[in-house]
């Protein structure tokens, strides 16, 4: 299926485009307001990869999260400069990836959800023990370094390259959920046992999309230390990797671009709604629970609902 | 299907620019809800209202002593007509939930985009230490009212953060001597697993075993847990006639109650640092708190004229509410403000000034006679009192029974000023 | 002190976490066998069941008129929640309702945090059981012995009421095959709602039963899910039996662990549910996998 050639990049341009430029018109504070939804929306990304098209419900994202932020908390410190900063995280969580991949895709469906949730308890459970990674405080001081001559301790520096990671990572996946290999997740999402019979192998995909999804999320963990400066166990804990899920099915399971809005309306909720009233987390379960129920399709879901099925 | 496809270009496209001008209005009306806009910080500074920010937890478990800390410093301003040297006292309060993610990204607003004059807060350490090299990049004055990480005190010290309320190991060195030469030599210690548990069990020890102390165990259960029955278990098996320990919140509540419900009381003092047996916790502790014994430099039984007068002042004011040790903290906090600003004629602008200021100011307080060490910036304490918790007028209180003079914190690794 | 003293001290504080842990999980594997829906929100029913205490505590002055009652107002808004929100999704994906159940966790606890303040509550322990008892060198509180002892009776009469009266027969026929029941012409619609209500209800006595252990605090719920969960993989999902030999076993783990091994006890106890999964889904006792 030929894609629709350059109208279709306009929006996303567009887009791109404001983001960059928003720290010109905005203050500080709603500017870190946005990097905060753009790194927790890659983190989502990536869980909807998983979600949306694998069909592999994990709540052990959060293991991949807190793998990068720890890793790149640990080589920022020492040895700053791009390698610390994103490649070896990626790499790290890519690798932790593959060893609860080849496990975990032995199983399905609530038995994912079991195991997938022990291993990054597991991961909790270490982090939060020992000296070296901080224990209960985790690590602090981390340092926004000069990546490849940009010195991201300036602020539109940072903010240039947390928008061209986000941007390029929404790329990559986007590529990815078009290509062939993303076909092939959809078929296993929708029919294992014919896609088996057809002669794919199952678990070989399924462990792929698993890798690559961990390995983004690791790059979001890292971007995430660097920008809190700090990295705690609770990067590691259930409920982060919970959260990620609430943004993914608020946004629209499948859609990608949903998981960045979910990661929008979850922020913001928590940080501007909890400046007018403590209720935020009672407005986000309610609004959680009514979208399971009446709009399974999320956000974007009910948007295309009104624009009309996709062909 | 051509018609469809340029439909749908034509929409996603225009739904993402508007997307993008929504986010930005959303953004605007972020900014000015949230920012007064740095035109208002051009005017003069001599008229422009003392914009002090609080980083404090106004939700959850620790909400109470945000609470405390508040109101104190409320009382304060409220006693100085909410004005000092011609200039209005504004207060920016952002909840940080306990959580250092959270507490970073309120530091960042508050510094940032409501352009406080004077940061306050926060009460967990883990955000404090956070938000340390911000504060210090930023050249912003915080004053401490709580988080008590020794770290501030020593190798992260910095010229533009002064401490008004305790570092941890300030209430938990002179308890060692004085637990050793008054209830036993042999102690069980027992902290939740996190720096400020083992710095204070640390410091404890400073004094214990110069003077023959000896640690028959140690423990440390995990942060927020709620069963501390294998521990208590360990205790009593241990044989030690004492356990000095530092729980505070939830696990303090927990702790207590276990102990007594385990019937150690019995055959073992339980002394530990202040935090253990606040008028946060004591209520819900109830009389299993009796006969506990800490370490403080508060408690609101204290005789000086000062503190009567701040116990008064305050019951008035919060309806007939104890003030605790966090009151105390958040007095002092606004005490120092609005002396060191008159000192400077309300010039904030003159950062320098307005630190020399603060490092020179003293007074009295409900505590005692008040002074930053020049070294470190961290409060002297006037007295550490040992206190024992006693029924007093149908009341749990904090009694004092004793008290070690002029604690100050060592500051080992700070050069002031840094 | 003796060593044989030592352990049974700790056995004992083990035995009485392990039976909190089984009224909390068999509400959850119930759930699970009957519904196939493993209720996240559990937790919340554990923290309802606490601060419902707390509140019929305060209102009526007895202990055990909040023992009693708590379950029942918890094992209603089991019904609410079954009736309201599950229902619907019945013919979705489980996986929806796995997530609905996590949306709850929000709602509940900030709805708690908003009724009740964010404090931690004491709870006192009845006066009947206040104070400890000497067991030789052993000194256990009599609140905890209580406990144990009540846990073991609660255990022994939920298996008669499964394995001998005709409600539990409807349940075990509706776990091992719902299709199959409602072609019998069991109203297995009024099952399912009857089995949430009474998970819930056990949920939520669980609360009551640790609210003088624990007090009562907002995160409660979050924090006690992951053993019981643990507890649930482990035993088999749907098995009573697998349940209480689960919380029991999990139990001694967890104090052992804490006395002896700080460090390591909690990576062991999630190593074991990972290994349980991989290597024997069913858990000791729970069904074969269909």
């Amino acid at each position: 299926m030929r894609t629709r050639g350059w109208p279709v990049l306009i929006a996303p341009v567009a887009l791109t485009a404001g983001i960059l430029a928003f720290p010109a018109a905005f203050g500080t504070y709603p500017v870190k307001l946005l990097q905060e939804i753009l790194i927790w929306g890659i983190f989502a990304m990536s869980l909807d990869l998983l979600m949306g098209h694998a069909g592999l419900v994990s709540f052990g994202h959060s293991a991949f999260f807190g793998a990068g932020g720890y890793v790149a908390a640990l080589t920022l410190t020492r040895f700053p400069g791009v390698l610390s900063a994103l490649v070896l995280p990626a790499l790290a969580a890519g690798v932790v990836a593959w060893l609860i991949g080849i496990l975990a895709i032995r199983v399905s469906g609530v038995y994912f959800i079991m195991l997938t949730l022990a291993f990054s308890q597991m991961f909790h459970a270490y982090a939060f023990q020992v000296a070296w990674l901080g224990a209960e405080d985790g690590l602090v001081g981390i340092p926004r370094a000069a990546l490849l001559g940009l010195d991201t301790s300036r602020p539109w520096a940072f903010h240039a390259y947390v928008v061209t990671v986000a941007a390029a990572a929404a790329l990559f996946l986007w590529r990815v959920t078009r290509s062939p290999f993303g076909h092939v997740l959809r078929g296993l999402h929708e029919n294992e046992g014919r896609m088996e019979a057809i002669g794919y192998a199952v678990r070989r995909y399924k462990l792929l999309a698993f890798v690559l999804a961990g390995t983004l999320a690791g790059v979001a963990g890292a971007l995430y230390a660097q920008f809190s400066g700090s990295i705690t166990p609770d990067a590691f804990f259930w409920t982060t990797s919970g959260e990620a899920l609430l943004m993914v099915v608020i946004g629209g399971v499948g859609t990608l671009g949903g998981a960045v809005l979910g990661a929008a309306v979850f922020i913001l909720l928590q940080s501007l709604v909890s400046t007018y009233t403590e209720r935020w987390m009672l407005i986000l379960g309610v609004t959680f629970v009514l979208l399971v129920l009446v709009a399974p399709g999320g956000i974007v879901g009910m948007i295309r609902a009104r624009v009309g099925r996709r062909g | 299907m051509d018609q469809g496809l340029s439909r749908r270009t034509f929409l996603m496209t225009a739904s993402s620019a508007l997307g993008a001008v929504g986010a930005a209005r959303l953004g605007g009306l972020a900014a000015t809800g949230l920012a007064t806009g740095p035109w208002v910080r051009r005017a003069s500074a001599q008229s422009a209202p003392l914009k002090i920010g609080l980083v404090l937890p106004y939700s959850g478990v620790y909400a109470e002593l945000g609470n405390s800390i508040t109101q104190a410093m409320e009382l304060v301003f409220a006693r100085e007509n909410w004005t000092v040297a011609g200039r209005r006292i504004e207060m920016v309060k952002e909840d940080d939930e306990m959580k250092p993610p959270v507490g970073i990204r309120k530091t960042e607003k508050l510094i940032d985009s409501d352009k406080v004059d004077i940061l306050t807060g926060p009460v967990h350490s883990g955000i404090l230490l956070g938000m340390r090299d911000k504060v210090h990049n930023s050249r912003t004055i915080l004053i401490v009212s709580n988080a008590g990480a020794d770290a501030i005190s020593r190798e992260r010290c910095s010229k533009w953060i002064f401490r008004t309320s305790f570092s941890n190991w300030q209430p938990c060195q002179p308890m060692g001597g004085w637990v050793a030469k008054n209830v036993s030599k042999e102690v069980f210690q027992i902290a939740p697993n996190y720096q400020a548990g083992k710095d204070m069990m640390e410091s404890f020890r400073e004094t214990f075993h110069p003077v023959g102390g000896q640690i028959i165990g140690e423990d440390y259960p995990k942060l927020g847990e709620t069963d501390y029955a294998p521990y208590l278990t360990k205790i009593r098996q241990s044989g030690a006639k004492a356990v000095f320990c530092f729980f505070s919140g939830t696990d303090a509540v927990n702790f207590v109650k276990q102990f007594d419900e385990f019937g150690l009381k019995q055959t073992v003092k339980l002394t530990g640092a202040g935090f253990l047996v606040e008028p946060d916790v004591l209520p819900a502790q109830g009389k299993a708190a009796l006969g506990v014994i800490s370490g403080h430099f508060y408690t609101p039984l204290l005789d000086n004229a000062t503190n009567q007068k701040f116990v008064k002042a305050f019951r008035e004011k919060f309806g007939g509410k104890m003030p605790d040790g966090f009151a105390c903290q958040g007095y002092d906090t606004a005490e120092v403000i609005v002396r060191a600003v008159k000192a400077v004629n309300g010039n904030t602008q003159d950062k320098d000034k307005l630190v020399e200021a603060l490092a020179a100011t003293e007074f009295d307080s409900p505590r005692g006679r008040f002074r930053f060490d020049p070294k470190t910036h961290n409060v002297i304490q006037p007295y550490i009192y040992i206190r024992e918790v006693r029924e007093v007028g149908g009341t749990l209180n904090n009694v004092p029974i004793d008290k070690v003079a002029d604690v100050r914190d060592p500051g080992t690794g700070c050069t002031l000023p840094a | 002190m003796p060593l044989l003293a030592d352990l049974l001290a700790q056995a004992l504080n083990g035995l009485a976490y392990g039976v909190l842990l089984f009224l909390l999980s068999v509400g959850l594997t119930l759930i699970f066998g009957m519904l196939d829906v493993i209720n996240l929100a559990h937790g919340s029913f554990y923290m309802l069941g606490a601060y419902a205490g707390l509140t019929l505590i305060a209102a009526t002055g007895s202990f055990w008129l909040a023992f009693a009652l708590a379950p029942l107002v918890v094992g209603l808004i089991g019904v609410l929640v079954e009736r309201a929100l599950l229902r619907p999704l019945y013919r979705r994906p489980p996986l929806d309702q796995v997530l609905l159940t996590f949306g709850l966790i929000y709602l509940f606890e900030d709805l708690v945090k908003w009724l009740w303040g964010g404090r931690i509550r004491s709870i006192a322990a009845p006066a009947l059981f206040a104070g400890s008892v000497r067991l030789g060198h052993v000194t256990v509180p009599s609140y905890r012995l209580f406990v144990i002892g009540f846990g073991l009776v609660m255990a022994v009469l939920l298996w008669a009421l499964i394995e001998r009266t005709h409600l539990g027969a409807l349940i075990r026929a509706g776990v091992f095959d719902a299709e199959m029941a409602a072609g019998l012409g069991i109203d297995v619609g009024r099952v399912f709602t009857g089995v949430f209500a009474l998970g819930a209800a056990l949920g939520g006595l669980s609360g009551v039963v640790a609210g003088p252990i624990q007090s009562a605090y907002p995160s409660m719920g979050v924090s006690i899910l992951i053993p019981a969960l643990i507890v649930v993989v482990v035993g088999g999902l749907g098995s009573l039996k697998g349940s209480l030999v689960g919380s029991l076993l999990i139990g001694q783990a967890e104090t052992f662990g804490k006395a002896w091994l700080p460090g390591v006890s909690m990576l062991m106890i999630y190593l074991v549910m990972a290994l349980t999964v991989l290597l024997r889904p069913r858990g000791l006792f729970g069904q074969p996998l269909k």
